[in-house]
């Protein structure tokens, strides 16, 4: 039997995010937006009460959720702030690589001491080259004695300039293609790594995003995670584990934008009353709580589908793509619902369209998304 | 030290509540209940003076039907409550505040435990009459609308203020004692997440509701508050316009002065 209610224990971890959201996080996004601070009092706070590493297991320290229980607090999270979400979920996407490619006792070595306290990591893939082709990039990892040197930057990386560990993807030889990809842990402070500044961005700008730079690190083979070669498959079967979450992400903003626009239209009075009774209106908020269901509910899916065990390739790029347009098209709506006041910052429904953007760029573009999508629909034609 | 917290399912904030069939009650159907600000502030308190009181334990305790009481004391519990226990009422039965307070003194027994802590009043109903109840029934002194708890160990007592109009009371007690706190004056914990999921499978103790509840009052009725009447917009076409029309409304229709 399909069953979309949540249990008791869901909905409990629902409520503390709900909580934490409306309590911690959205009294100050709209001030963390204007003036781009990354508020780490918050995230702090959530790693305190443990919304922050939620994929790694209990037995690290982590929260040790399923995908599902991942999402369902990702959402709430994201209708509070999307760029305050990115910032906390970055850690999950940076120690999924380790969860998924390292022995038991590198998992042990870094996640244990890493999860305990307050502490950011990175997951560097993308490059000033190209981010789409991850195939195709530069960073070096030369073989040296018992270990390497890496050589090359990244770029556009989430938490960047605050972490404190970096998961890295380089390859042995460019000329391999996929198959020199390998992937390393790098501590912050290795000899050789350079974070730079923040960036200036459209949206998410309670998110810091930055390169970091690779001069001649030395890294010990046994930080490698994985074999020689693994880098590519590691990297795209974490971004399998993360896409999901992101869809998430992006309804949960859809929500918000939603939810604010009802409201307004229920107050708002235009020709003797109220703009909600309005048939253009209720056909919009009709179409935008289509659009927020549908997202959450290929969301909730992708995430059954793999925590049930399945590789979920196609069900998370559905999930992702969707909800994330979906997003954009909810806020764009209720920016025109606001009318002349949704276009002014004092309200708060165009952020909600700067942060929905996001969701169609990062951790694969949508571009990329449709294409993964049609290839493997159509291997069940051929 | 024995704490005992006594904790009062109530309709989450947000609630739009809707009267129930029988007209004496809200519709129960869809509504959540949680844990009240008072209450939360009650469990805090309880927690801070058991970390701070070697060999103490807090003990959650909540009357009503399972399927409100039991989400309140699984939010205890993972808030930090050592155990919790259900004092089953069937559903659908009244509670007022006497009958509360003799099962609650009932299923805590005698000799009561050394702190009873509760919200100073209910978080729906706002009666604040249940600690006051209890110390009745418990034969121990009772105190309402207390801040800033304190455990003078030296003379085991508790020391509490009382907030009164332009100034604060001091109080001490010897135990066993009740006391009602003020909200939020402690800034309650949120419940962490690996505590929240042991709370899950925490076991809860069961206790029968008294016997007989009492003389309690039975309500009678039960009303949504009127809606707000909407604002008044004055059409004008310059600022003294609107200034005069303004003046006049105040005076003619709202009377505010004449
Ligand atoms: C705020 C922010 C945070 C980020 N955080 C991280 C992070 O933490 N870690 C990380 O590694 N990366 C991160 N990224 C990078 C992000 O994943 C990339 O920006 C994204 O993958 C796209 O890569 P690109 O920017 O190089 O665009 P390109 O790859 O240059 O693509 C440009 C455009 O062409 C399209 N395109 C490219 N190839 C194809 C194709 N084959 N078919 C059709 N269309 C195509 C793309 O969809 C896009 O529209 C972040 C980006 C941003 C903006």
């Amino acid at each position: 039997m399909v069953d979309f209610s949540l249990t008791p224990d869901q909905e409990s971890l629902r409520d503390l995010a709900r909580k934490f959201a409306r309590g911690e996080m959205a009294p100050h996004a709209a001030e963390c937006d204007k003036t781009s601070r990354f508020p780490e009092e918050i995230y702090r706070k959530a790693h305190e009460v443990g919304l922050m590493n939620l994929n790694v297991p209990t037995e690290f320290g982590g929260s040790g959720l399923g995908l599902f229980e991942q999402c369902l607090i990702v959402e709430e999270l994201a209708y509070a702030c999307g760029g305050m979400t990115t910032s906390i979920i970055a850690n999950c996407l940076a120690l999924e690589p380790i969860l998924l490619g390292a022995t038991p006792e590198q998992q042990r070595r870094w996640l244990a001491p890493f999860c305990a306290e307050y502490h950011l990591a990175s997951f560097c893939l993308t490059e000033p080259s190209g981010g789409s082709d991850a195939g195709a990039l530069r960073t070096r990892a030369r073989k040296d004695g018992d270990g390497y040197v890496l050589d090359g930057e990244k770029c556009f990386i989430t938490n960047a300039p605050n972490a404190s560990l970096y998961t890295v993807f380089a390859t042995l030889d460019p000329e391999l293609r996929t198959k020199g990809i390998t992937a390393f842990v790098v501590p912050r402070e290795a000899k050789g790594v350079t974070a730079g500044k923040d960036e200036e961005k459209m949206g998410h700008r309670a998110s810091s995003t930055g390169t970091v730079r690779f001069e001649g690190v030395r890294v010990p083979a046994a930080d490698r995670i994985g074999a020689e070669g693994e880098g590519f498959s590691i990297a795209m079967r974490t971004l399998d584990q993360t896409r999901t979450p992101i869809g998430a992400l992006a309804t949960g903003i859809a929500q918000a934008a939603l939810d604010l626009a009802a409201g307004y239209a229920l107050k708002r009075v235009t020709f003797g009353k109220p703009i909600a009774e309005h048939e253009a209106i209720q056909i919009k908020l009709a179409n935008m709580a289509q659009a927020v269901r549908a997202a959450r509910l290929l969301t909730w899916n992708s995430a059954w589908t793999i925590d049930a065990g399945g590789r979920g390739t196609l069900e998370s790029s559905i999930a992702k793509c969707f909800a994330s347009d979906a997003a954009l098209h909810v806020a764009d709506e209720a920016i025109q619902t606001f009318g002349g006041y949704g276009y002014m910052k004092e309200y708060p429904v165009e952020k909600l369209l700067r942060d929905a953007k996001l969701t169609q760029i990062y951790e694969g573009a949508n571009e990329i998304q449709r294409t993964v999508i049609a290839r493997e629909l159509l291997r069940g034609y051929a | 030290m024995q704490i005992v917290v006594a904790v009062k399912p109530v309709p989450e904030a947000e609630t739009r509540l809707r009267v129930g069939a029988g007209g004496t009650s809200f519709d129960p159907e869809g509504v959540k209940f949680v844990l009240a600000g008072y209450d939360e502030s009650a469990v805090e308190q309880a927690l801070l003076l058991r970390d701070a009181i070697p060999g103490s334990s807090v003990h959650a305790i909540s009357v009503g039907p399972a399927t409100r009481t039991e989400e309140v004391l699984r939010a205890s519990l993972a808030l930090g409550c050592d155990r919790a226990t259900w004092v089953e009422t069937p559903a659908g039965t009244p509670l007022d505040p006497l009958a509360v307070a003799r099962s609650l003194a009932g299923a805590l027994g005698s000799p009561p435990p050394d702190l009873v802590l509760c919200g100073k009043q209910a978080g729906d109903d706002e009666a604040g009459l249940v600690p006051a109840a209890l110390g009745e029934l418990l034969g121990v002194p009772d105190f309402g609308f207390a801040v800033n708890l304190r455990w003078d160990a030296g003379r085991s007592r508790f020391s509490l203020d009382r907030p009164t109009e332009g100034g604060l009371e001091r109080w001490e007690t010897p135990t066993p004692c009740v006391i009602g706190l003020q909200q939020a004056w402690n800034d309650p914990r949120t419940a962490k997440l690996p505590n929240i999921l042991k709370s899950r499978k925490a076991p809860i103790a069961k206790a029968p509701a008294a016997a007989d509840p009492g003389p309690g009052g039975v309500p009678e009725k039960f009303e949504l508050p009127a809606p707000r009447t909407g604002a008044r917009m004055i059409d004008y076409k310059t600022p003294e316009e609107a200034a005069q029309k303004l003046v006049k409304l105040l005076r003619e229709e709202a009377k505010v002065f004449p």
